[in-house]
């Protein structure tokens, strides 16, 4: 498993595991990253990430990508 | 009994725009997550006795900013009579996930299917009938931005709360889950009201906090929940919200699968992203941001050819507001019989026409500015910006999140500091709200446009420059204050929905700007005629040498006016002798006076400029209102100069040669730019910029802060840093440009530098990380 943040734009990855607080983590949730999900990078600038996630873009900070596994 | 309808959906789906479809009202509009940051209520036009509620935009009934907050409370505890719930039809799958929470409210609901001109236009297919039997929820087809169906839906809601019944509804809690919500119900069936069964036992399945507190459960039935939970999870290896949020995410999959039919392919990359990944591209990103600032600054307000903002404001300002008004009014009074010279007239044209119409005269600037700036958003444009800008602002202990309220308060600070609840941590968002309107609102432009028009010729470089000072204000507070202990740590996150790109609406537009527009003309109907005629009073009566009345009338009688009198106000008023003008014996230039020497050290120690300065609180658009009144005396008290030497003109029996009226209307501004040095002028402008913001947004700051001491914080730190700005430009750009020597006032300035830079560079309190160093630690050993 590796982080988000090591992936590079374009290839659709899976979601394995998601960390970090419950609140965070509920968050993310909301927003469409659940595990098994398949998600794509669209933008990445210096480890901040915009990403295609069930039909939305999602724009997350490293630290946030940082806590998705794939 | 009125009939309360909420409209509750995902951020940016489009709730305002249905709200005023439905209500006719004129609420923002904005193509960003988080535009709808309070409540708003309006009633359904044609139905007195509905009453429709906006909401901000929520991802879930769990709160995670402050905004949302409003919307569940307002959900979970006043409980409407029904519920429009806007789903984007462009992304339903993760629209569901609230949908599926909402039901579970046991409230009457319709579900608005929102934007489907555009899922129609990808070639997209939605079931509504179907989607409506698998949730046992009705399902529109709408599109707000074009009024289609929303009169449908409208009624459909009145008819849904009417019934008061709420149908079958499918439950996406199913499995083990479903069981062990079923034995809580079965456990607090009877202490809660049956109608929220459902909600309340998946919300304690959640160990949902604020339900678990509504409730008052005993401590046994706490116990046994617990237990059941504990029980469930261990089953499925998964802690509870998991589960549930997991189960919702998986029937809705099973769901869409049936009703959706898309003409892409998962994960191809839209158009929306194609442009992302230019305008967001790591080495780019920046420079186009930057180069868009410019040339929208550059067309509103520089210098050129192609800046229609600056050609048209001249116009109304020299023509419209410098000759037909007075031209008009003058010979309106004169058909009344009200000469020139008597109190009525002076009251008249250079009290009201001139405080109002210099404020006026800037309108045509703003409008431009607001448009341009209006069509960005309405693109889509400055949420990118936001996610481009954070990582700028995270240098400065500040989020992307912290920029959209700066941008917004672009064009007003009120909502500016409003924007601010979009911020989840409470350090950030209070350092946001302190430094927010450091940006140039739109009622500071006209203090711009002023400075740089009139004492810069133009310049683009200056109007431009107010920009920068804005953000680097918010910049280098960021970096200072994040070293002081209350806003120490980590900024939280960021994690922001990006809008589609879309092409602007006209009418949206055109509204957006001519709403932001308005508000200003209003206040120039209202605020500034009031002070305008305040100000008059003040400044044109007083007492000359012991005698009180109209201080003009006064000064002509040369038993009154002595030399030694002259001498002794112009020591007073700290101006040269030869300038001394009646104005300078007014009321307001007593009061003015004992406050200028405040402001001596920063350039502008004389009674004008702190009057207008302190007009600056009730508006800022009034600062230079006051100007407009204090420098419209009149112009044949003044002397010929001649163009060559520069000397004034005296005839030959050494009396003073009255300089001819000027042709042109602009004189006003040609006058304050004599009576200042650029330095002191620009010093005048960063003051103002940058010092307290005018009462309404102090206001908005109050109520965001909600606390009295934070209150006065954030108006005396931006005050301070006001002060010193002004004190290093006026006294260090003095210098540097030549207007005078090296002395006490650069070298004070050197050191505020100093101090600034030492603020800057200091270490600053730590605080305690050791839990967030955790989390870190744990996810990177994983």
């Amino acid at each position: 498993m590796m982080p988000l943040s090591f992936v590079r734009p374009g290839e659709p990855v899976t979601i394995k595991m998601i960390k970090g607080t419950d609140e965070v983590r509920q968050h993310l949730y909301e927003l469409g990253f659940t595990n098994g999900e398949q998600v794509s990078i669209v933008s990445q600038v210096s480890g901040n990430l915009i990403i295609q996630v069930r039909d939305s873009r999602i724009a997350l900070d490293k630290t946030m990508a940082n806590r998705i596994y794939i | 009994m009125d009939i309360r309808i909420a409209l509750a959906g995902n951020p940016n789906s489009g709730k305002t725009t249905l709200f005023n479809d439905l209500t006719g009202s004129r609420q923002y509009v904005g193509n960003w997550p988080g535009v709808t940051v309070e409540k708003k209520e309006g009633k359904l036009k044609g139905h007195d006795d509905v009453i429709i509620q906006d909401l901000p935009g929520i991802y879930s009934l769990s709160p995670y900013t402050l905004e949302e907050v409003v919307s569940r409370t307002y959900l979970v505890n006043e409980k409407p009579d029904a519920i429009i719930n806007i789903v984007d039809g462009t992304n339903i799958e993760r629209n569901l996930y609230l949908t599926t929470q909402l039901m579970e409210l046991n409230i009457p609901m319709v579900v608005a299917l929102n934007m489907m001109d555009l899922v129609r236009k990808n070639g997209d297919q939605v079931n509504a009938k179907k989607l409506s039997e698998k949730l046992g929820v009705e399902v529109i087809e709408i599109s707000a931005l074009k009024g289609e169906g929303s009169r449908e839906v409208a009624e459909k809601a009145i008819a849904a709360a009417k019934a008061g019944a709420v149908g079958s509804r499918a439950s996406v809690i199913t499995g083990k889950a479903g069981e062990a919500v079923k034995e809580i119900e079965d456990i607090i069936r009877g202490s809660v009201d049956e109608k929220f069964l459902v909600w309340n036992a998946v919300k304690l399945f959640e160990r949902d906090a604020k339900a678990i507190e509504a409730l008052d459960l005993s401590a046994g039935a706490k116990a046994k929940i617990e237990a059941v939970v504990k029980a469930c999870e261990k089953e499925m290896d998964d802690d509870s919200e998991s589960i549930i949020t997991n189960l919702r995410y998986n029937n809705i999959t099973d769901i869409t699968a049936e009703t959706v039919k898309k003409a892409r392919a998962k994960h191809e990359l839209t158009v929306s992203d194609k442009i992302d990944q230019i305008v967001t591209n790591r080495i780019l990103g920046l420079p186009i941001f930057a180069v868009v600032m410019f040339l929208i600054y550059a067309i509103a307000m520089g210098g050129w050819n192609v800046s229609i903002g600056t050609r048209a404001t001249d116009f109304a300002n020299d023509v419209i507001f410098g000759e037909w008004v007075p031209g008009f009014v003058g010979s309106l009074l004169g058909a009344l019989h009200v000469g020139e010279g008597t109190v009525l007239y002076g009251l008249i044209q250079d009290g009201i026409v001139a405080g109002v119409g210099s404020v006026l005269g800037f309108v045509p600037q703003m409008l431009v500015l607001f448009l341009l700036l209006s069509i960005l958003e309405d693109i889509g444009y400055m949420a990118r910006v936001a996610f481009v800008m954070d990582r700028v602002f995270r240098q400065f202990g500040l989020s992307g999140k912290s920029f959209i309220p700066c941008l917004v308060a672009t064009g007003c600070g009120v909502p500016g500091v409003m924007a601010s609840r979009t911020i989840e941590n409470e350090r950030d968002r209070r350092m946001t709200v302190m430094t927010t309107t450091f940006m140039p609102c739109g009622a500071k432009l006209p203090i711009i446009g002023l400075i740089a028009g009139a004492v810069f010729g133009g310049s683009p470089l200056i109007a431009a420059s107010a920009y920068f000072i804005g953000i680097g204000s918010i910049v280098l507070s960021g970096i200072i204050l994040k070293k002081f202990k209350a806003f120490a740590g980590e900024p939280a996150p960021f994690v922001m929905e990006l809008p589609a790109y879309h092409i602007p609406s006209v009418s949206g537009v055109l509204r957006a700007t001519w709403e932001r527009g308005w508000s200003f003309i209003k206040r120039a109907g209202s605020v500034i005629v009031i002070s305008s005629i305040v100000i008059w009073f003040l400044s044109n009566f007083g007492t000359v040498n012991g005698q009180f009345g109209l201080v003009e009338n006064l000064f002509e009688d040369e038993t009154v006016v002595t030399e030694e009198y002259v001498a002794e106000l112009a020591d007073r008023m700290n101006v040269p002798e030869e300038d001394v003008t009646p104005m300078d014996a007014s009321l307001l230039a007593g009061v003015g006076s004992t406050v200028s020497p405040i402001f001596r050290p920063l350039g502008f120690g004389n009674w004008k400029p702190t009057v207008a300065t302190v007009t600056g609180l009730v508006a800022k658009e009034q600062v230079i209102g006051t100007f407009g009144v204090l420098y419209n005396y009149d112009a044949v008290a003044e002397q010929a100069v001649d163009e060559e030497t520069g000397e004034l003109l005296f005839d030959e029996n050494g009396e003073p040669v009255k300089a001819e009226l000027s042709e042109e209307g602009d004189e006003i501004w040609d006058r304050v730019a004599q009576d200042y040095t650029p330095m002191a002028a620009l010093a005048f402008m960063v003051f103002n910029l940058l010092c307290a913001p005018c009462f309404a947004a102090i206001g908005a700051i109050k109520r965001e802060m909600n606390n009295a001491k934070w209150t006065w914080a954030a108006i005396g730190y931006m005050t301070l840093w006001a002060y010193v700005l002004a004190f290093i430009t006026y006294n260090v750009g003095g210098m540097i440009t030549g207007e005078f020597g090296f002395g006490a006032g650069p070298l004070v300035g050197i050191a505020l530098i100093a101090i600034i830079v030492y603020l800057l560079v200091r270490k600053g309190y730590q605080p305690d990380e050791s839990v967030k160093s955790l989390t870190s630690v744990s996810a990177n050993a994983a």
